[in-house]
């Protein structure tokens, strides 16, 4: 158990500081060229202001550094660098716990990122439990009811199929469209005089905030419930197959307390193994829902970071991504732990 | 065909269907060009912004808030989704065959020839520039260790880990989700069609791996396998001809589940605004278009209707075919 959690943590950290590492250098080789494209340049500007401007840009934003510890020299060769590169005054940033600063408002990423994930985070918090509340709702109901079993399952496998937008844009367009099902309101939370008003969780910023949350936690829980629940499903239907569970019902049990009380603690361990994949799974659904909904968030964050390049928010979000993966790993093993005793003594 | 006949006869009635809409699709976008179709994609029609459906027009599926016809936006956005999407799963398909193959058969054992290995390094260093001094060196090392491993009889060889390799470059890749990653990656602008192809299949290399790996590390214990084996040849050929083509079996179920997990993410980071130069056609940025004009129902609901179509499509094709039994009687 512990050797395990160990390896699964290592592995989740070299993983994230590589791919992080990746989309920092690629990112930065591409910047050079971004900076130097010739748009950017006011029209009345002389060439020699335009330069001047460009190389102080160049300066402040620390790109007029090598990138790397090697590069190629003018002629062809490869050249080695030395210590004075980006990449080694990111790692050290790192480090300390700094994640630079952003590109466009100048501010710390690390404040940029604070203020979305307090946004953020309760939303996918509330919907990732009740997917996995949901999910086990339905997967115990359907275990007990085999009448319902094939138009459920065919509806689960076709909601699964669909990307995360169209469940997204379908509820937006019929739930909140004055012209189909007005329902909930239609206009974003960032409308509000003051959007840090929204983080504040007060009464009166609550009542307002809630009826616009409702439809992105929907979405949420509708594109994550499928995956969740045809795995427990058919982990529950292969438990029911086993001998103890005749043994059950020749005791005399009703369906559902056969299910229940027996069935689904075994059923539910290959199930655990998927929690770790919802959390990652969560933030990246956040993207697109609160592009959507126009919800001040991490997932808002990142795709106007995307959208206008503004790199070190960029990586900082992978980062951060990598972290939830490990959050939901070490839950995952936790709980694993907690469902199977014969893992708890083994440690 | 002959050899079709059979493989289409197994398919259920919804598997034909969803073949049927697949190859139309196909075509629809390889005749895209010359289609009579009666407004080019992507030009406003100025005099006719978030028009319904009609014939008087000629905008027969209407057009959408930007005055764009509907109808010739989702043609061209299948032609955009299949040249995207069929090269960058074909991609994933074959470098994940390869590198989860080669892990499935030869373990963490692959024996590797430690002067092969520094020959070719130094040759990789000196076609990468290296300094003349650095490939020498390298050189010279292998000519002396493969002298000495001659005098000594001794084989110098290294035992690379590729499998936990293969592994763990597999893991890492999923530590972050596709979507996220492939935004942080193609956020440079300008990215072009093969750009963000190159990077869709570089990205999405890990799930055929997995499965080609798990199927080669059954493949490889088979009395075939042995027999070939025994009879002499070297390992690579036995991997290449005889194993490799067993393994890499499920991948032809994968491939078209591959297919549409990449058409979901082309089309979301279309939506996003991300990726695709704006100008290029596609349902995911039909769909960003529509959303602004919430009456225009149209605008959102073909291109939905679609993507959904497709995808649902492919899901169905994936589906294991029915095995004759089970068709014939009970």
């Amino acid at each position: 158990m512990g050797r395990l959690l160990l390896r699964h943590l290592g592995q989740t950290l070299l993983g994230t500081w590589l791919l992080a590492s990746a989309v920092f250098l690629l990112s930065r080789a591409g910047s050079e060229q971004a900076l130097l494209s010739p748009d950017l340049a006011a029209p009345s500007a002389s060439v020699a202001d335009m330069r001047a401007a460009r190389a102080a840009t160049r300066h402040r934003l620390g790109l007029d550094q090598p990138l790397f510890y090697i590069g190629r020299t003018a002629t062809g060769g490869w050249q080695w660098r030395g210590r004075r590169n980006q990449y080694h005054h990111w790692l050290r940033a790192l480090g300390r716990g700094s994640l630079g600063t952003s590109f466009r408002t100048g501010e710390p990423v690390t404040q940029r990122l604070a203020r979305a994930l307090a946004f953020t985070l309760p939303v996918t918090a509330t919907a990732a439990v009740l997917v996995a509340l949901a999910a086990l709702t339905l997967a115990v109901w359907l275990a007990a009811a085999p009448r319902w079993q094939l138009p459920v399952r065919t509806a689960l496998l076709a909601l699964q199929s669909l990307p995360l937008f169209i469940i997204a844009l379908a509820l937006l367009l019929l739930l909140a469209n004055p012209d189909v099902l007005d329902w909930f309101p239609a206009d974003s939370v960032a409308s509000t005089p003051d959007a840090a008003a929204a983080a504040a969780f007060s009464a009166a910023s609550l009542r307002h905030l809630l009826p616009r949350l409702v439809l992105p936690v929907a979405a949420l829980v509708l594109a994550a419930l499928p995956e969740l629940t045809v795995q427990l499903d058919a982990a529950l239907a292969h438990e029911l197959r086993q001998p103890y569970i005749l043994t059950a019902k020749a005791k005399g049990l009703p369906a559902l307390a056969v299910v229940r009380r027996h069935a689904l603690r075994n059923a539910l361990l290959p199930t655990l193994a998927q929690l770790a994949e919802l959390l990652p799974a969560m933030v990246a659904g956040a993207v697109v829902v609160e592009v959507i909904f126009a919800l001040p968030g991490m997932g808002c964050l990142l795709a106007e970071a995307a959208a206008t390049r503004d790199y070190p928010v960029l990586v900082g979000g992978v980062l951060l991504v990598g972290l939830a993966r490990l959050a939901s790993l070490l839950l995952a093993d936790l709980s694993y732990s907690w469902a199977d005793p014969r893992i708890r003594w083994q440690a | 065909m002959a050899s079709l006949s059979p493989a289409f006869s197994r398919l259920s009635r919804r598997q034909r269907l969803a073949l049927a809409w697949l190859v139309s699709l196909l075509l629809l976008a390889a005749l895209a060009p010359w289609l009579p179709l009666p407004y080019p994609p992507g030009t406003p029609d100025l005099a006719h912004m978030a028009e319904s459906p009609s014939g008087a027009t000629r905008h027969w599926l209407g057009t959408d808030p930007q005055g764009r016809d509907v109808l010739s936006g989702l043609v061209f956005g299948a032609r955009t989704a299949l040249v995207l999407t069929l090269p960058a799963a074909l991609l994933a398909a074959l470098l994940g065959g390869l590198a989860g193959g080669a892990a499935g058969f030869w373990g963490n054992r692959l024996r590797c020839s430690f002067v092969g290995g520094l020959l070719a390094a130094s040759a990789l260093a000196g076609a990468l520039g290296a300094p003349g001094a650095v490939v020498a060196t390298g050189v010279g090392l292998a000519g002396a260790l493969w002298a000495g491993a001659r005098a000594l009889r001794w084989p110098v060889a290294l035992a690379v880990p590729l499998d936990s390799l293969v592994l763990a470059a597999a893991t890492g890749l999923d530590t972050v989700p596709r979507l996220i990653l492939v935004l942080a990656l193609v956020a440079r602008g300008g990215t072009s069609a093969v750009e963000l192809g190159l990077v869709l299949g570089l990205t999405s290399w890990a799930g055929p791996a997995r499965l080609v790996r798990a199927r080669m590390l059954a493949v490889r214990t088979l009395p075939f396998v042995e027999a070939a084996r025994a009879s002499g040849l070297s390992p690579g050929r036995i991997w290449w001809h005889h194993a490799l083509p067993h393994a890499l079996r499920p991948l032809q179920a994968a491939l078209p589940l591959s297919i549409a997990g990449l058409l979901a993410l082309e089309s979301t980071l279309s939506f996003l605004g991300v990726g695709l130069p704006p100008e290029v056609a596609s349902w995911g940025q039909q769909l960003a278009a529509g959303r602004q004009a919430p009456q225009a129902w149209w605008a959102v609901a073909f291109p939905a209707l679609m993507l959904t179509a497709t995808i649902l499509s492919l899901h169905f094709l994936a589906a294991r075919p029915q095995p004759l039994s089970a068709k014939t009687g009970q």
